[in-house]
């Protein structure tokens, strides 16, 4: 229980502080790095979670893969200068925008302390192989056939339409 | 075993600051990467249901955002390279082409 | 649970102590004496032209797209590979399961080579 905490605390205030300078770093190098960052301690929160197969999943695929897919687009657009423009169109937007990001946590806050969440109960240790690849395979490959398939159906789209929108143009 | 609304509260944090960045930064880039951050918040969530309903269901779902995340990715950035490869000013505000 | 994952950490410690204290200590031990030749990129030969931050050419960035929209299959290939000796008479079914997600993954793989994107040139 203690322990836990002691991750949590270390874990979390990796966490959001990371998100935080995400969204705050001029330098959109230093928020790809961020960003990499709370992956990974969102990885370890996975661990502490039970779910392993997932973690390791959150390493290879997005602190992996599409973080280095971010890193490659902001080198090949050269966006590491002073990019957002001295003249903002809608100066009201980041108040407002402020605004209602802090009205949204403040309701998350209302609905955690009223205690809606307090309902989830307490679960037992799981069986040791929770969360290893084998039975999330097979909850995958017999119980979530058809949204495995459409997967499939997905990543062709996805191939299609990167092709046909970092082809040259031609005309 | 910490209540779930240790993590919930965390992934709620975690969402909030996603959407300010998606909010109040007008850099495509960065904003796309808040959207990265709104969906490991989400996956943060269901992970911690499915860990305190003992069920695999969240760690599929899981499964299936992360190869949503990746699709998007590669079309998102796609056509953010195929807006701005002509451009050097990379302001959202200025992508009014379409604006009747 | 996570005891098993202490040699990871106890991995990562040693990791990151072992690199911080490299770069600590040879900037407290070791001796400072710059000149304008030492700070060039490369000390002998080439003078470097431009930035550094130039913009580099498209074709990475499209070797990086397909790599993570490929690794993703890749990786449900994973558990399947994992449950598959153990799936005793389902076998059958899971073959012909991942036989149809290869297969529409192929006709992608065969658009971008019949498009040419796995060309260098």
């Amino acid at each position: 229980m203690i322990a836990e905490l002691v991750i949590f605390i270390i874990l979390g205030t990796v966490a959001v502080a990371t998100g935080v300078a995400v969204i705050l770093s001029k330098n959109p190098v230093h928020a790809v790095l961020f960003l990499v960052i709370n992956f990974f301690s969102v990885a370890m929160f996975y661990l502490v979670l039970s779910a392993q197969f997932v973690a390791f999943l959150q390493i290879l695929v997005y602190a992996g893969a599409i973080m280095v897919l971010f890193l490659f687009v902001v080198m090949l657009l050269n966006l590491t200068g002073a990019i957002e423009s001295v003249q903002d169109k809608l100066p009201a937007q980041k108040w407002v925008g402020l605004a209602l990001g802090i009205a949204l946590l403040l309701e998350a806050g209302v609905v955690t302390a009223a205690g809606v969440f307090r309902q989830v109960p307490a679960a037992p240790p799981p069986s040791p192989n929770f969360g290893t690849s084998a039975p999330v395979g097979v909850k995958l490959f017999f119980d979530y056939l058809l949204p495995f398939e459409v997967t499939s159906v997905l990543l062709l789209i996805a191939i299609v339409g990167s092709i046909v929108l970092a082809r040259r143009r031609t005309y | 075993m910490l209540p779930a609304h240790y993590y919930l509260m965390l992934s709620a944090v975690l969402f909030t600051t996603g959407t300010l960045g998606v909010l109040i930064r007008r850099n495509p880039i960065i904003m796309f990467m808040s959207i990265e951050l709104m969906l490991n918040a989400a996956n943060l969530a269901f992970i911690t249901f499915s860990r305190y309903q003992r069920s695999l269901d969240g760690h599929i779902f899981v499964f299936i955002i992360m190869t949503v995340a990746a699709a998007e990715v590669a079309v998102g950035l796609g056509i953010i390279i195929s807006i701005f490869r002509t451009r050097t000013d990379i302001n959202i505000d200025d992508l009014n082409i379409m604006k009747g | 649970m996570l005891v098993q994952y202490l040699p990871f950490l106890v991995l990562f410690i040693v990791a990151v102590a072992f690199a911080g204290g490299a770069m600590v200590l040879s900037r407290l031990l070791g001796p400072k004496r710059p000149s304008a030749t030492k700070l060039e990129p490369y000390e002998s030969g080439m003078v470097p032209i431009g930035g550094t931050r130039g913009r580099f050419p498209i074709r990475f960035y499209l070797v990086a797209l397909l790599f993570i929209l490929f690794d993703i299959e890749i990786i449900f290939l994973y558990p399947w590979a994992v449950i598959f000796l153990e799936a005793g008479a389902a076998r059958v079914f899971l073959f012909f399961e991942i036989l149809v997600f290869l297969g529409v993954i192929t006709v992608g793989y065969v658009y971008i080579w019949r498009k040419g994107a796995l060309d260098w040139e």
